[in-house]
């Protein structure tokens, strides 16, 4: 992988974290106002954002991991 | 000693440009809301400080065609269009073997753009993603720079409410911009998924075939197996949704992260222009240009990252 893979994969993972917690909780809240469940539907929102920020960061990550262990080749 | 030159001119013109720099952040200072407060009010004309400033999010109407609301970002966009084919028309028009400076400048630019794919997606996809990539990143740098030129905020009109509204704005300010570039990049990286890898594809976000193979094994009498399988296999399902709802949230980053940097800055040099009017904005000037370039290499640059991925094999994706 070069090194503008890795450059640009990292840049995206700041945001991406950011982002589904936020979605996940605003989501959450959105459903809970309409269905008058709160706050259990926005709990579950923050999980799942929380759950989907560290599975979309293992997916991001995992390749510059491997990478590493093969020796650096470009 | 008259013969001396710093920066290709004579060093008393640019002591002379250096002493008229530092004079104007002295009185922008005194007479910006920064300096009054801490001077005091000097009585001096009410001309050299600016209006507060305000800005709207939300992007204004500046006139309807047909009916159709035109915002004052869209004008924007459109700018930024018919600049970018014009360029594109008149550098291809009269392309020579030796280059002029345009078109060596282009060249330079769209030839580190497309080697950057090459060597991100490799020699094949390199070539099918670049149009996508360099379009993305030109659209982007250059709405980012053109409302950095002076007095492209300043341009008013009054629309057909009565309103004193911005005729012109930069595209990646207002929302909708960022969003239905997030929304092609997302398309676009769908259907190279679903082109180079058929129905295999969608089987990353629904993953059920180690599920209902385990059920298939626990028919047969393979209880124990069966039933290690099917967990595994639920495992799997659930992480096909994860992988769909992380493709959901990349619009949403990419959307924000666009509109947030491109708001940002437009705020701060309102902002510096207004605490210390005149000089004061130059330098964050220069780290505009710099940001407008940053966000526009980093929305490409992501688009090519994520097309890579959705046309590589499962399993392959570290090469």
């Amino acid at each position: 992988m070069s090194r503008w893979t890795a450059a640009l994969r990292l840049v995206g993972v700041g945001f991406f974290i950011g982002s589904s917690i936020v979605l996940g909780v605003v989501a959450g809240l959105w459903l809970d106002d309409r269905l008058n469940t709160s706050p259990t539907l926005g709990i579950v929102g923050l999980f799942l954002g929380i759950l989907v920020a560290f599975y979309g960061v293992y997916r991001m990550l995992m390749p510059l991991t491997k990478n590493k262990k093969n020796g650096e080749s470009g | 000693m008259g013969g001396r030159r710093i920066l290709g001119m004579p060093r008393f013109i640019l002591i002379g440009i250096l002493c008229l720099f530092v004079l104007l952040l002295i009185v922008g200072f005194l007479v910006g809301p920064l300096g009054s407060s801490m001077v005091g009010e000097l009585g001096l004309p009410a001309w050299l400080s600016l209006p507060h400033p305000e800005f709207h999010l939300p992007a204004e109407t500046a006139f309807h065609i047909f009916g159709f609301p035109v915002a004052n970002s869209i004008i924007g966009a459109w700018i930024t269009m018919v600049a970018l084919i014009c360029f594109s028309c008149v550098i291809t028009r009269r392309i020579k073997l030796v280059p002029g400076r345009l078109q060596s400048a282009f060249e330079a630019l769209l030839g580190w753009l497309y080697d950057l794919c090459r060597r991100v997606a490799g020699e094949a996809n390199g070539r099918r993603f670049f149009p996508i990539v360099a379009t993305i990143f030109l659209f982007v740098a250059f709405n980012a720079w053109l409302s950095l030129i002076p007095g492209f905020g300043s341009i008013f009109i009054t629309n057909a409410e009565g309103e004193h509204v911005h005729l012109l704005r930069g595209a990646n300010t207002d929302i909708n911009m960022p969003l239905a570039l997030a929304l092609i990049s997302f398309v676009f990286v769908e259907y190279f998924g679903l082109k180079s890898l058929g129905l295999r594809y969608l089987g990353k976000f629904l993953n059920v075939g180690q599920f209902f193979d385990s059920i298939k094994q626990m028919v047969k009498g393979h209880l124990k197996a069966g039933l290690g399988g099917l967990l595994t296999g639920l495992i799997h399902i659930f992480v096909g949704l994860l992988e769909a709802l992380s493709e959901l949230v990349r619009v949403v980053s990419f959307t924000f992260r666009l509109f947030g940097n491109m708001t940002a800055g437009e705020i701060l040099l309102l902002i510096a222009a207004f605490l210390i009017p005149w000089v004061f904005a130059l330098p964050f000037y220069g780290l505009e240009l710099l940001v407008g370039f940053v966000q526009a290499l980093i929305f490409g640059g992501l688009t090519l990252v994520f097309l890579t991925l959705a046309v590589a094999h499962h399993g392959e994706e570290a090469t």
